[in-house]
């Protein structure tokens, strides 16, 4: 599984979607699951996969799923 | 008034309040024997037929009711976090619980809770408590709950 593929997965698990959710509207708060709890679910099960720790101003700026792929990039983690 | 503490220490029916905002009828604990911040808090809470829910829970066969013997382990678990430096008073909202009743609480009884902390991370608490009576296990749950001023400062802004 490669990278983009993980992060799709985690998303989907982490929110109970399906892949086909997984797009440029994909943002906090535009679905019920990825509230504050859920946000956290989501950083908690990223840094899991990944084996990273994310700094507080990243997991913050963690405001939709693309926006995700290029804060994972600091983490040297290519999608 | 006590300084905020990092060591072992107790609390009595009074200080306690100071660290969380619950207040009669929904004080689910009389006494912290123990409380080791951010990792675990023990005490009690004694039943006597006075309780205000024993005489409708129920007329011919008081009990406690289970959801509040949840509250009172969480009661108890969320003294553990909320006696870490700068959270004392702090509201929390439970999240979830994965729990098992096991025995009744009657009038008379003494209730010993005892509680963990699993996880303490962005204002996400996840722990376990089992509550005893005479050395039985009465329930026991995993409890996740959040303090929202904590878990707001790490949430997307728009």
């Amino acid at each position: 599984m490669n990278n983009l593929e993980k992060y799709k997965k985690i998303f989907c698990e982490s929110f109970s979607i399906e892949e086909n959710m997984l797009d440029d509207n994909l943002e906090y708060n535009s679905i019920d699951s990825w509230d504050s709890v859920g946000h956290m679910g989501l950083i908690a099960n990223l840094e899991e996969a990944f084996e990273i720790m994310m700094d507080t101003d990243d997991i913050i700026d963690f405001s939709s799923f693309e926006k995700g792929k290029e804060i994972l990039k600091k983490y040297n983690i290519e999608m | 008034m006590k300084e905020e503490k990092t060591e072992g220490f107790s609390l009595d029916f009074m200080e306690l309040q100071e660290y969380q905002q619950n207040r009669y009828p929904y004080l689910m604990i009389d006494y912290v024997d123990e409380v080791i911040p951010g990792k675990s808090a023990k005490g009690y809470k004694n039943l006597t037929l006075n309780e205000w829910f024993f005489p409708k829970h129920f007329p011919n066969e008081p009990n406690m009711p289970g959801a509040l013997m949840l509250e009172s382990l969480a009661q108890m678990l969320t003294i553990a976090i909320t006696t870490l430096p700068g959270l004392k008073g702090k509201t929390t909202r439970f999240l979830s619980a994965n729990l098992k009743f096991k025995k009744q609480i009657l009038p008379g009884d003494k209730m010993v809770i005892e509680t963990e902390v699993l996880s303490w991370k962005r204002g996400i608490l996840k722990g376990k408590g089992i509550a005893y009576i005479n050395g039985t296990i009465a329930t026991e749950a995993e409890m996740v709950i959040t303090i929202p001023d904590i878990l707001d400062q790490y949430t997307p802004k728009k």
